[in-house]
């Protein structure tokens, strides 16, 4: 099991290795003098500038040691500086990387169960109502663009029924409150972001738990559960889903990027401090530090991810454990 | 295997035809079909019946839809006729979709029938590779790719084709390390045919429906990240798109529901539409699993 | 009045081809103690039955149509569903065809015996986890301490069908019910399946309905014999009787399939197949794969009637001409 982990860890580190000399290229690749590309267009930078920068970068050295240098940067914790915010990428990111993480696991969680237990309700009965609204829901949560979800739900909330809040992530007059209201608070502003992002994933958990549902309670292991004598709740939630789950974990864990990405526009569109939030700014500034550092550390949270879903998967499946 | 092929020939119904008689028995794939056809169309000839520049203030803001016959879905933050809006949009919109599912296919199908046909160090790379493109978040990644190399229709596409092809890759290299692995192939070999005419003339066709079912899903999935890409104001700066007049119009949405409401309905009734085709392909081609 | 009591058991399945009749009138019987062999080939309805008796048809598709199946008395085609949860496993246990499948992969075997055992008993986790490893020592597994922290997957066919057997027999059913326990087995394996059934019979007290293809197997094990075919019971008594005696043609045949010397090694099988159940006629259901059919077999369903010290339902063994 560690030696698994441990090429696991290596092998997501080699990964990220790649991530850095990609972004490396993307720089150079890019139209134009890389020392006013990472300067950022909107900077209207100085030559004095532009001449720092390419000083730090090694911008006249060869660029195969100009990638050593911006390796041993990333390496000791320093993704540049960001020319619009006049501060280093990593402490950016590190005030952003919090409200990012706590949306896409909220709502990978909420997708994850809700989903899932729509899918063995589902598959209890494969003809029934709740297997074609699966269906069907599953259809439309695929095909709407989860930024205009976001903003009907925005509409519907701000005017209709005005009972969660629609922007940001904490209210201003609760500053100084103490610690359990302002998450309390973060919790409340939590609610429409979290759920517009899980709604196309947990119309998806909810088609693949079903089908996979239906498939393992086909087994003979399940008929030998009810010769046993257990009752169907047993049967259904111990029985089937722990081995209904092991595909539902793999997709969770190949659509964790995909979560990321959905994040970074229902940031957008809730005003959610997340990194999310940040690459859109840092974007339309062309401030490229940044947005490549959020490139890394998104990637980053991809590959923990994975790492994770690997562990999972063999705690779930004993079949697999003990294997390298 | 070989004794079940010999029954389809018997009764003269090539694959394909019998897939078509199943999708014509499927009503939500024909549901699908039809509003695809009527989207199309509109987007195609509309302009030819519905004239209007969607860039031009013809009318005060925010009026209503409904209110005025002219502007059967009211006007947005500026005056512009919605309309005109969501009929100009439509082009650009599937237009982009499509060449960057087509961009998709090729990039993914190459790749995976490399990885699959070969195996072998040649596999081990290919898939290092699309594991690493599959660690970059698509969204932020092609962000990043459009913005580095100014956005047009044609880098958007390109961008969304270099972020998506992963998971066809994957598809393609299964489907190909199972066929590779048939009589027909082996016999294939055995008179002699080169590995470039295995993989393009035998293997391929074969494997043709899985991947036709997500060369469609690909469509849908290309839509959405196009719209998602002009909402965040990284689309074709001078061309009208579903998505940025949502972007555009975003601001004011407490104020009027109307102008980010009907380009939102329009991207998602195209993406549904080919996505119920794509679930029709998908049962006309393993009649078998429809019993799920 | 016997312990397990089947009578005129009709069960139907709802299918493409409309609604087929899959058990037409099946009566059963079976005593305290003794082991019925049901047999006969794949699709004539003999695991419709032992399903039913669990109470384990998936309805819809199937349903009961009529008849009972009463233990010591009480007619479980009326029990509530809680009744029959409460039985299963308790009163009736069964041990499936394939140990491969039929043990659950994601929980060790000895928490799946001790979950069996929880559910119908009042006992402690640790007390039904130690009578989990004393049933593994019981059915021959060796270092049953350690075998029953394994998964399903870490064990042979062999000994999986051990732990079934012990799953079944934890809770000391008064019936047990064998659903061709050793098919999926290597042929030496399945002698020692065999023999540990016979030890626990006589050592639990089970009455043992057991369900099979194979003739030799009956004359291994069984007391007594049912033979069926499509749907119906077409031949039962003693088990000796019927073996030595057999009076249906298909009994017969079945009975010259047993592999043995005097055939000279060859093996032989009844010529044709069972026919599908939605395309059986008026007449004898046999009657298609009969060397002896007449007119009267292919018009008239014979029933079972006395002939020759046990039943059988043939026309010509009832008159005589067969």
């Amino acid at each position: 099991m560690s030696g698994f982990l441990t090429r696991r860890i290596l092998y997501g580190l080699m990964l990220m290795l790649g991530v850095v000399v990609l972004n490396f290229l993307l720089i150079r690749l890019a139209p134009g003098d890389p020392a006013v590309v990472i300067a950022g267009e909107m900077g209207g930078a100085t030559e004095e500038m532009l001449e720092s920068i390419r000083e730090e970068y090694g911008l006249n050295e060869p660029v195969l040691v100009q990638l050593g240098i911006y390796l041993g940067n990333v390496i000791r914790g320093d993704l540049g500086e960001s020319f619009f915010f006049n501060q280093p990428v990593a402490g950016l990111i590190a005030q952003r990387i919090g409200p990012t993480i706590l949306l896409v696991i909220t709502a990978q969680l909420l997708s994850i169960l809700l989903g899932v237990f729509l899918g063995v309700l589902a598959a209890r009965k494969p003809g029934g109502l709740m297997s074609a609204f699966v269906s069907v829901f599953a259809t439309i949560g695929y095909a709407v663009p989860v930024f205009w979800t976001g903003i009907m739900l925005i509409i519907l909330f701000a005017s209709v029924f005005p009972i969660f809040p629609v922007e940001g992530m904490a209210s201003v007059k609760l500053r100084d409150a103490p610690w359990y209201v302002q998450w309390a608070d973060i919790a409340h502003h939590l609610i429409l972001p979290a759920f517009t992002l899980a709604i196309i994933y947990l119309a998806q958990y909810a088609r693949l738990s079903r089908a996979s549902m239906l498939e393992v309670l086909g087994s003979d292991y399940i008929r030998t559960a009810r010769a046993k004598g257990a009752a169907e709740r047993t049967v259904l939630f111990r029985h089937a889903l722990r081995n209904a789950a092991l595909p539902i974990l793999t997709v969770a864990g190949l659509q964790f990027g995909n979560l990321i990405s959905g994040a970074l526009l229902v940031e957008t569109v809730f005003n959610w401090p997340g990194m999310g939030r940040l690459a859109f700014d840092s974007i339309l500034r062309r401030d490229y530090p940044t947005i490549m550092g959020v490139l890394f550390f998104a990637s980053a949270m991809v590959v923990v991810a994975n790492i994770l879903t690997d562990l999972s998967y063999r705690l779930a499946d004993p079949r697999l454990r003990g294997r390298t | 295997m070989s004794g079940l092929e010999n029954d389809n020939t018997l009764v003269a119904e090539s694959p394909a035809r019998e897939a078509w008689r199943m999708f014509r028995r499927n009503i939500p794939a024909l549901v699908g079909l039809a509003i695809l056809t009527v989207i199309v169309v509109l987007t195609l000839y509309g302009t030819l019946i519905y004239s209007g520049d969607p860039y031009e203030i013809v009318w005060a803001p925010h009026e209503p839809p409904g209110v005025t016959p002219e502007f059967p879905l009211g006007t947005d933050y500026l005056g512009r006729n919605i309309v005109a809006g969501i009929l100009a949009g439509g082009g650009p919109t599937l237009a982009v979709g499509a060449a960057a599912a087509a961009i998709t296919m090729v990039i993914g199908i190459s790749l995976g029938a490399l990885a699959g046909y070969f195996g072998g160090w040649v596999d081990n790379l290919l898939m290092r590779i699309t594991e690493f493109f599959q660690v970059l978040p698509a969204l932020l990644f092609a962000m990043v790719l459009v913005t580095l190399f100014s956005p047009s229709l044609w880098t958007i596409a390109i961008a969304i084709g270099v972020v998506s092809w992963p998971q066809t890759a994957r598809l393609t290299r299964a489907e190909f390390l199972k066929i590779k692995e048939l009589e027909y192939v082996t016999a294939a070999r055995a008179i002699g045919a080169k590995n470039g005419r295995i993989m393009w003339r035998v293997i391929l066709p074969n494997a043709a429906p899985p991947l036709i079912v997500s060369a469609t899903l690909t469509i849908g999935v290309a839509i959405l990240f196009e719209a998602g890409l002009s909402f965040l104001g990284l689309g074709d700066p001078n061309v009208m798109s579903w998505g940025l007049m949502i972007g555009a119009n975003r601001e004011y949405i407490l104020d009027a529901w109307w102008p980010v409401t009907f380009p939102g309905l329009a991207i998602f009734l195209t993406v549904f539409s080919v996505s119920l085709i794509g679930d029709g392909l998908n049962d006309a081609f393993n009649p078998k699993l429809r019993e799920r | 009045m016997s312990l397990l009591e089947i009578e005129d058991l009709r069960v139907t399945f709802s299918t493409r081809h409309g609604v087929v009749t899959a058990l037409d009138g099946v009566s059963l019987s079976l005593e305290a103690g003794e082991t019925l062999a049901v047999v006969g080939e794949s699709g004539c309805g003999k695991s419709i039955t032992a399903l039913s008796t669990m109470g384990l048809i998936p309805m819809p598709p199937g349903r009961i149509a009529g008849g009972a199946i009463r233990l010591a008395g009480e007619d479980l085609t009326r029990a509530s569903d809680a009744r029959l949860r409460a039985m299963r496993g308790a009163e009736i246990a069964m041990i499936f065809q394939e140990p491969m499948t039929s043990l659950n992969p994601v929980f060790t075997v000895g928490h799946q015996i001790a979950e069996a055992i929880l559910l119908h008993q009042t006992v402690s986790r640790d007390q039904a986890w130690r009578d989990a490893v004393a049933l593994l020592d019981r059915v021959g597994i060796p270092s049953p301490d350690a075998r029953a922290r394994d998964y399903p997957h870490q064990l042979s066919g062999g000994m999986r069908q051990r732990v079934m057997i012990a799953m079944a027999v934890s809770c000391r059913p008064k019936v047990l019910i064998a659903d061709e326990p050793t098919t999926a087995l290597d042929v030496t394996v399945q002698a020692q399946i065999f023999d540990l059934l016979n030890e626990i019979q006589h050592d639990f007290g089970a009455a043992v309905l057991l369900i099979t293809h194979d003739m030799g197997a009956v004359s291994e094990m069984a007391d007594r014999v049912a033979v069926m075919y499509a749907g119906r019971v077409i031949e039962t008594g003693q088990a000796d009787d019927v073996l030595d005696h057999s009076r249906h043609p298909y009994t017969q045949g079945l009975i010259d399939c047993i592999p043995s010397v005097d055939h000279g090694g060859a093996l032989r099988e009844i010529p044709g197949v069972v026919p599908p159940l939605h395309l059986l006629g008026a007449g004898c259901a046999f009657a298609e794969r009969c060397d002896h059919a007449r007119d009267q077999c292919r018009s008239a369903k014979p029933g079972l009637r006395e002939t020759g010290g046990h039943l059988a339902a043939c026309h010509g063994a009832a008159e005589g001409w067969l």
